[in-house]
């Protein structure tokens, strides 16, 4: 039986760190998704700059993609 | 259009250009996932720097991607002297080259105020935190006043955990 936090953050409630200081909180509660900021201090800053490469080789290929197909 | 910063900073470097990355990818760097379609630096200007951008991107097809009429970059050498950016589009990406940067000083100050990273394709200059934070508020936009709130929380929590880089 799962309980209903964990299904909360299942459904995607994020689980503010306890050791969260002043800063973190206001971007949280401003509603940035902090997850993403902790998965992203988890990598190397070289890391951090491969993963942004694939991502806007993505972007750019799903633009390009669109404005094939006629997208505005 | 591709967007491909690792080889515009390695061609950037084997020109002979000092620079400092600042920006978006800078936002990056620090750990803040961003999307950002452009590379600025920052470094210093005149007639013999522009030349190394130029070297650096000449068969990219550059051009200054704020004209109208977007001017190929070796139309305009009679220019080099007078400029003070340069916003160029290439085959490459979008490379967009200052002489300072608000909120921090030119290139000098920026120096003083950037990190050496090695990196597996070479060493390269980038805003240090601070100055990044500093540099993004005095920008004002919306998207940077929202990536300093990113950073800020970066930098806590950097603060709290000596091994997160």
């Amino acid at each position: 039986m799962i309980d209903e936090e964990t299904l909360a953050q299942m459904n995607g409630k994020y689980v503010c760190p306890p050791d969260a200081g002043p800063a973190w909180r206001a971007a949280m509660e401003y509603g940035f998704d902090m997850s993403l900021i902790e998965a992203s201090l988890k990598l190397t800053p070289e890391q951090r700059l491969a993963e942004h490469q694939q991502a806007i080789d993505f972007m750019i290929e799903l633009q390009e993609s669109g404005k094939a197909h006629g997208a505005k | 259009m591709a967007q491909n910063d690792q080889a515009l900073l390695m061609r950037l470097k084997d020109s002979g250009l000092e620079f400092v990355v600042i920006g978006g990818l800078c936002v990056v760097y620090h750990g803040v996932p961003v999307a950002t379609f452009d590379l600025d630096i920052c470094c210093p200007f005149g007639e013999d720097n522009i030349r190394k951008i130029e070297s650096a991107v000449k068969d990219l097809n550059p051009v200054h991607r704020l004209t109208a009429n977007k001017l190929p970059l070796e139309q305009t050498r009679d220019s080099f002297k007078d400029l003070k950016n340069v916003y160029l589009q290439t085959d490459l990406g979008k490379l967009d080259c200052l002489s300072e940067v608000a909120g921090l000083g030119g290139y000098r100050q920026v120096f003083e105020q950037s990190i050496l990273h090695r990196m597996s394709f070479g060493e390269f200059r980038m805003l240090n935190l601070d100055a990044l934070i500093v540099a993004k508020t005095a920008a004002g936009r919306q998207k940077d006043l929202d990536a300093v709130r990113l950073l800020e929380a970066v930098k806590e929590k950097k603060t709290q955990r000596k091994d997160l880089f």
